[in-house]
């Protein structure tokens, strides 16, 4: 089996948020939405602190599908629009999507987005790869790990374009794998995003 | 069918807000759900808890006529054509509901090829049509005066009808991402608040059933099903203070959080009025014997009741809508640049907030008519003088 993933090495994130853009430009996300966001952790405002000065700390989540291994979005979607495929990768089925919008309330992480009206765009085109397919108002979206990009074996376009190298991506299945290396060497310094909730996240966080 | 030129002017009145309603559905399926207050951060709105809400209308009411023929409650049995009616033209809205909230309509027969069977949505299509044939199938039975069919359905009517508000609940109650929703006593609340809100609903009915002189049940029993009335509030309100304590006690900071939202926060008013006028007020009202013979007090209490049940949804729905799991800024992206006005950074929320729009209550409007003139027509037509 392959179990595609991506883990953000948290000390190197600089909070940039070029992995959003690299990530919206990519796959020609609407206006009024991202894929991946980056959340500053447990502030109300973006570059801030937490704790009292001078003891104060900051910490950039870059926050996106989780790719659960047991996805709470998958098993409400009553179309099966939602679907785990053989890479392990967590994908929509654009056409079945009906707009119900179970999954959206059943993702603990926030990470879908859905297109409320028709979706718009500055300058009023298409951009981004020309394999990722153009959604229509009425579809939810989300993350796909760059699918178009990791079938035809290059990384997703966050990991490409992050400047700190804090992101990694591969097959956690592959032993030999730097990912599935890192998760497994890491012990205490890998971080599971609401671990409690039991959906089981491919994607991990881990400190330098 | 004869109508006075008062019921006349009513109909009209009915008719032409379903007429404004319809234009600001297809409005709405000309320009997507942007049109309403909804985004990615509160993802179901006004139209999910009318859903819930009508859902529990409908269960009260079959829940009420079959028991009348599963337990051989005999005075209940005339009551029982007015119940099937009220229940059949509330599941017809709650269906409605659902579909007027599709984002996606037009790829509905998605829902029929590829039916996915672990997803609540799919066990509430298959539940909602089968409790529809059940209805219209009781009708058909009751006005034949066929006892022996009425009585047969009538063992399959109550479990569906308790399955079907059940499996509304599950939609909720299943989801592990909502601190709110996520528990096993989400079912027999919503079970319990269909028992009441239905049943109140069919007073109001009766009462007004008898003031139009179409049909009188007769006050010992309208005194009797508002004695029913008032022990249903009670289970109502005994689940709820038990969803409550378990929810506070551990204190944990989640559930703090959520509790501090509905008992002083967004949804604090529906979650008092709901305790205060929902529950204790119509329950005193209702409680002595000499005020549930005055048609004016049960139908007042019925009333609350109602406003309570709907309050209940709101704060259900919302409160857990409002916070997010993984905290921080810039938070949640609206998704919708031209219903929440969101451009640049103003696409960005902390927290969830809606505030329901015209077209939503043009909509919403538009089913209550349906629903009001739905009872008002079949029950001239199809309940017999009495």
């Amino acid at each position: 089996m392959t179990k595609l993933a991506i883990g953000i090495n948290l000390d190197r994130c600089i909070g940039c948020h070029t992995c959003a853009n690299a990530c919206k430009m990519q796959n020609n996300v609407p206006d009024g939405m991202l894929w991946n966001r980056v959340i500053t952790e447990g502030c109300d405002a973006i570059d801030g602190a937490v704790g009292e000065y001078p003891n104060l700390t900051r910490t950039y989540v870059p926050l996106a599908c989780q790719h659960c291994e047991n996805p709470a979005c998958l098993k409400v979607c009553p179309t099966g629009a939602t679907y785990k495929d053989e890479q392990g990768r967590v994908e929509i089925d654009y056409d079945r999507c009906i707009g119900c919008r179970m999954c959206m309330a059943a993702c603990p992480f926030n990470a879908r987005v859905f297109n409320w009206e028709d979706p718009q765009r500055d300058g009023d085109f298409n951009w981004g790869d020309a394999r990722v397919p153009v959604r229509t108002r009425g579809v939810m979206e989300k993350c796909t790990l760059c699918k178009e990009r990791t079938d035809a074996g290059e990384e997703p376009m966050c990991v490409v374009c992050c400047p700190t190298h804090a992101r990694v991506f591969g097959d956690l299945d592959d032993p030999n794998s730097e990912l599935a290396q890192l998760r497994a060497t890491k012990g205490k310094d890998v971080h599971i995003l609401l671990e409690e909730k039991g959906t089981k996240p491919q994607v991990f966080y881990f400190d330098e | 069918m004869k109508l006075s030129a008062q019921s006349k002017i009513g109909v009209g009145v009915l008719a032409a807000i379903m007429v404004i309603g319809f234009c600001a559905y297809v409005f709405q399926l000309t320009q997507g759900l942007c049109v309403t207050g909804m985004s990615n951060g509160v993802s179901w709105g006004l139209y999910i808890t009318c859903f819930m809400f009508f859902v529990g209308l409908s269960a009260g009411g079959l829940i009420v006529a079959s028991s009348a023929h599963v337990f051989g409650i005999e005075s209940f049995k005339r009551v029982s054509m007015p119940a099937v009616i009220t229940s059949t033209v509330c599941i017809l809205c709650a269906g409605a509901f659902i579909l007027i909230d599709l984002g996606g309509i037009q790829r509905i027969w998605n829902m029929f090829i590829h039916l996915n069977f672990t997803s609540p949505l799919a066990w509430d299509m298959c539940v909602i049509t089968t409790y529809l044939v059940i209805n219209v199938l009781d009708i058909i039975w009751l006005r034949r005066g066929d006892e022996r069919k009425v009585k047969m359905l009538s063992y399959v009517a109550l479990p569906v009808a308790i399955l079907v508000h059940s499996v509304t609940a599950w939609i909720f109650g299943l989801e592990i991402a909502k601190e709110g929703w996520y528990s096993a006593i989400m079912a027999p609340i919503f079970v319990a608040s269909a028992c009441d809100s239905g049943l109140a609903l069919l007073m109001v009915v009766l009462a007004a059933v008898r003031k139009a002189g179409v049909f009188d049940c007769g006050s010992e029993l309208f005194a009797n099903l508002a004695r029913l009335l008032a022990t249903f509030i009670a289970v109502d309100a005994f689940f709820i203070g038990c969803e409550l304590l378990t929810t506070a006690y551990p204190g944990t900071e989640g559930a703090s959080h959520v509790l501090g939202i509905m008992t002083s926060g967004a949804t604090a008013p529906f979650f008092w009025f709901e305790i205060l006028g929902g529950l204790l007020i119509p329950f005193v009202l209702l409680a002595s014997a000499k005020r549930r013979e005055r048609t004016g007090v049960v139908v007042a209490a019925s009333a609350l009741v109602m406003c309570g049940v709907f309050c209940k949804r709101v704060w259900l729905l919302f409160t857990s809508f409002t916070v997010t799991n993984v905290y921080g800024a810039p938070g949640i992206s609206s998704g919708s640049t031209a219903a929440r006005g969101a451009d640049g950074f103003d696409m960005w929320a902390l927290a969830g907030s809606y505030m329901p729009q015209p077209v939503e209550f043009a909509v919403v409007a538009a089913v209550v008519s349906f629903c009001i003139l739905g009872i008002a027509l079949l029950s001239k037509k199809l309940v017999a003088k009495a």
